[in-house]
């Protein structure tokens, strides 16, 4: 398992990632750290790659480097890389002019996991969803304001778009307290089991305890939303995993944002919805992440992953 | 939708063939010749181009080349030609030889000379700042100062404090001292900027008159050197800064450029050849031309070894020397086919009932539309776009196409409002430490000062010169 984390040296970011870091050591994933700088017209690139290498020679960082380090030390503090004074790490800096004037650091965690800290320069939802992409991770993990309302609705924040456009699953870390009481949300499709089988793994290398949520959208569909969560519950039976089940009835989001108030992490598939009904009704996931004050996972399958089951 | 959203991303280089297009149906105005309709329709797309840039500056100049010949303006050994001039020579030639400088490990030999020089007092340091900048940059270019001295303003920065956020004004005000120091020295010397190269061009290629590198430094220096403390003292006044005392700093840079020992006698020699190339600019460049001394300069760079082959083609910009010869390119076939005498003519019309058609208003004029045009799109672009237009309304009215020209470059290094516009501000802007705003804030009062400052001179200096 391959983690992206995305911090703008906020403090929710901060969370964001000492989420994650929990998350990669008892997964032993690597991770990567990104921060993104606001972007650079490209016409002066070459005297400004000279410029960042005179920097090195003076051994100066320049700003946007502090919150990866800052970063660095949140990951140190969880006892995932290794203590050592920065002189004594293995340091590798490139500057590769062909991905938009990127620092990095690599770093090697306890267990030979590779934290890799990196800056892009661009505008954020491009530049994450880049790295995303070229990085082949299996999760993103991008903390959130929380902001509602009219210029999230228009703009729509970082995290929502990513949330929307990333190929792979997102961790919107919004409000992120605690880490052991995952809320595993299905409507039967084959994406939510997905979902639930990977959530399930995760709640259980973190040792929380798992609720199975399924909404009836009325009260004659409640029996086979009951039917649902007990699917559910088998496969994590299966698994040997023990989860609660819970039905409720009303509109999916709302009631999902509503049981969500009793849990700390929400995990849903992502909807299956086509792009049309997706512009004209929103999807239940996007809804829940803007309105709901949860952290929220995201599962999707990544589409270079799907042709190689094919393959096998 | 990915292929939309591709196209929707080049919408302007769509929008500017199918203006241009339009433009070739529609009937030709009085005073101009089929041709030179034409004509007059690529330089409206090509400026369409500068301004949004749907494609690369340098693939901008190859459609100057290319649309020249595919609409008959000119044969391909006469766009060939007016490609490659001694002006584009010269403009490869500084390019070259500010990267050889680049190389050594000047900026802390430079840092310690400011420092040793101004003090720890930080209006001084400012003041060095700026004057250093403008000094080196009307020599060798703004690009290649704001890069060397971006470190410098990074160390003094950090050496001050580890948390910049607490001292944010005082990072403003170093940073933008070498932004805008370099590029108000742009125009000081032929060599400080490309964009001077074009109008040397344009004056002799189009009014048959030659200025020396000795006469335009006589010009245009003058107006650098009262812009100097003028930017020391609106940064300071902008941005208070939060200490007055970096002797921290200090002494942490003196210790820094301490360890990196004495200057090697390479660094010696890559010093040297540069005042030789200066002088000889200002000596023989008369007969021999701009362009082959700073080829000369160039040579002796790579025969005394200083500079590796490698290190130039990797590090000089060459698209930008397509841009400029695109840009001269353009001017020049602007003259030939009417355009430029049209626009002229026009445009006089335009102003004259308002008493600005010639003599000093004029060049108020002038300036104006320079500044404007030059904070939409690159200096180089403007000077190759307008320069013609105003070299022409000058002829036409009688003014001095000498003084019209100056102050048609100098006006274009006025775009201290945007990050984009100069290159040293785009290269400060990418140290990290500027908002967009910062510009702003202290940019307007800056075009402002420059913009009388340079009235003042036109009306006084240059009289006195008889301009």
């Amino acid at each position: 398992m391959k983690i992206l984390m995305c911090t703008d040296g906020e403090e929710y970011a901060e969370e964001a990632i000492r989420f994650g870091g929990k998350l990669a050591k008892e997964m032993s994933s690597d991770i990567s750290i990104l921060h993104v700088r606001p972007p650079i017209s490209p016409r002066n690139r070459i005297q400004l790659t000279t410029a960042r290498k005179k920097l090195g020679e003076w051994n100066l960082e320049i700003p946007g480097v502090d919150y990866l380090v800052r970063a660095k030390e949140i990951l140190t503090e969880l006892g995932l890389t290794k203590t050592a004074p920065f002189e004594e790490e293995k340091v590798s800096r490139a500057f590769r002019v062909e991905v938009h004037g990127a620092t990095e650091l690599h770093l090697i965690g306890l267990k030979g996991e590779l934290v890799r800290l990196r800056l892009r320069e661009g505008h954020p939802v491009d530049e994450i969803l880049e790295e995303a992409d070229l990085g082949d991770y299996d999760l993103v993990i991008v903390g959130s304001r929380g902001q509602k309302g009219f210029s999230s609705h228009f703009v729509g924040s970082t995290a929502m778009r990513v949330a929307d456009l990333a190929a792979c699953s997102v961790l919107i870390a919004k409000n992120i307290k605690a880490d052991d009481n995952f809320l595993l949300c299905t409507d039967g499709s084959q994406l939510a089991e997905k979902a639930e089988i990977i959530g399930a793994e995760m709640a259980q290398k973190l040792g929380a305890n798992m609720t199975i949520l399924s909404v009836a959208e009325s009260i004659e569909e409640e029996k086979e939303a009951t039917q649902l969560t007990r699917r559910a519950d088998m496969i994590l039976a299966q698994m040997g995993i023990k989860a609660e089940r819970k039905v409720r009835v009303g509109r999916p989001a709302e009631e999902i944002i509503d049981e969500a108030k009793d849990h700390d992490i929400v995990v849903m598939g992502s909807s299956g919805s086509s792009l049309v009904k997706k512009f004209f009704l929103g999807s239940t996931p996007l809804k829940v992440i803007e309105y709901g004050e949860c952290p929220v996972l995201i599962v999707r399958e990544k589409r270079g992953k799907i042709s190689l089951q094919v393959s096998n | 939708m990915p292929l939309l959203m591709e196209l929707s991303k080049k919408k302007w280089l769509f929008i500017g063939l199918i203006i241009g297009a339009i433009l070739l149906t529609l009937p030709v105005p009085e005073g101009l010749s089929p041709r030179g309709m034409r004509a007059l329709s690529l330089v409206i797309v090509v400026f369409i181009f500068f301004v949004t840039e749907p494609i690369p500056l340098p693939g901008v100049a190859l459609f100057i080349a290319i649309a020249q010949v595919l609409l008959n303006l000119a044969s391909p050994i006469v766009v060939a030609q007016s490609f490659m001039s001694d002006s584009v020579f010269f403009i490869m030639g500084s390019l070259m030889i500010a990267t050889a400088l680049v190389k050594q490990n000047l900026d802390k030999r430079i840092a310690l000379i400011i420092i040793k020089i101004t003090g720890p007092r930080v209006n001084r340091i400012v003041f060095g700042l700026v004057t250093f900048s403008a000094l080196l940059a009307s020599f060798i270019g703004e690009h290649t100062v704001a890069a060397m001295l971006l470190p410098v303003g990074v160390a003094l920065i950090n050496y001050t404090n580890k948390d910049w956020r607490q001292i944010r004004n005082l990072s403003v005000i170093i940073m933008l001292s070498i932004a805008y120091g370099s590029m108000i020295a742009g125009a000081g010397t032929p060599s400080g900027g490309a964009r001077n190269a074009i109008m040397l061009s344009y004056w002799k290629n189009l009014f048959e008159i030659n200025i020396s590198y000795f006469e335009w430094m006589k010009f245009a220096y003058p107006m650098l050197l009262i812009e100097v403390p003028l930017i020391t003292f609106i940064l300071l006044f902008t941005f208070a800064p939060e200490t007055k005392d970096l002797s921290l700093a200090v002494t942490a840079l003196k210790e820094k450029v301490a360890e990196s020992g004495a200057i090697s006698s390479k660094e010696w020699l890559a010093i040297s050849i540069f005042i030789i190339t200066v002088l000889m600019w200002m000596t023989i460049s008369d007969t021999i031309g701009l362009g082959i001394t700073a080829l000369i300069g160039t040579l002796l760079f790579l025969v005394a070894d200083v500079i590796k082959w490698e290190d130039l083609n990797n590090n000089v910009n060459w698209g930008t020397i397509l841009i400029y010869g695109g840009a001269i390119s353009l001017g020049i076939m602007m003259k030939r086919t009417g355009v430029a005498e049209w626009l002229s003519q026009s445009f006089l019309q335009w102003v004259a009932p308002f008493g600005l058609d010639q003599g000093v208003p004029l060049l108020v004029v002038i300036s104006f539309m320079t500044i404007l045009m030059a904070t939409v799109m690159s200096s180089g672009a403007t000077v190759g776009i307008l320069g013609p237009i105003t070299l022409n309304i000058a002829s036409l009215s009688g003014t001095s196409v000498i003084a019209a020209g100056f102050v048609t470059v100098i006006s274009s290094s006025f775009c201290f409002l945007t990050t984009v516009a100069s290159p040293a501000c785009n290269i400060i802007y990418g140290g990290g430490y500027l908002k967009k705003s910062d510009y702003l804030k202290a940019g307007w009062k800056l075009v402002l000062v420059s913009f009388i400052l340079v009235q003042v001179i036109s009306i006084g200096y240059w009289q006195f010169l008889s301009l």
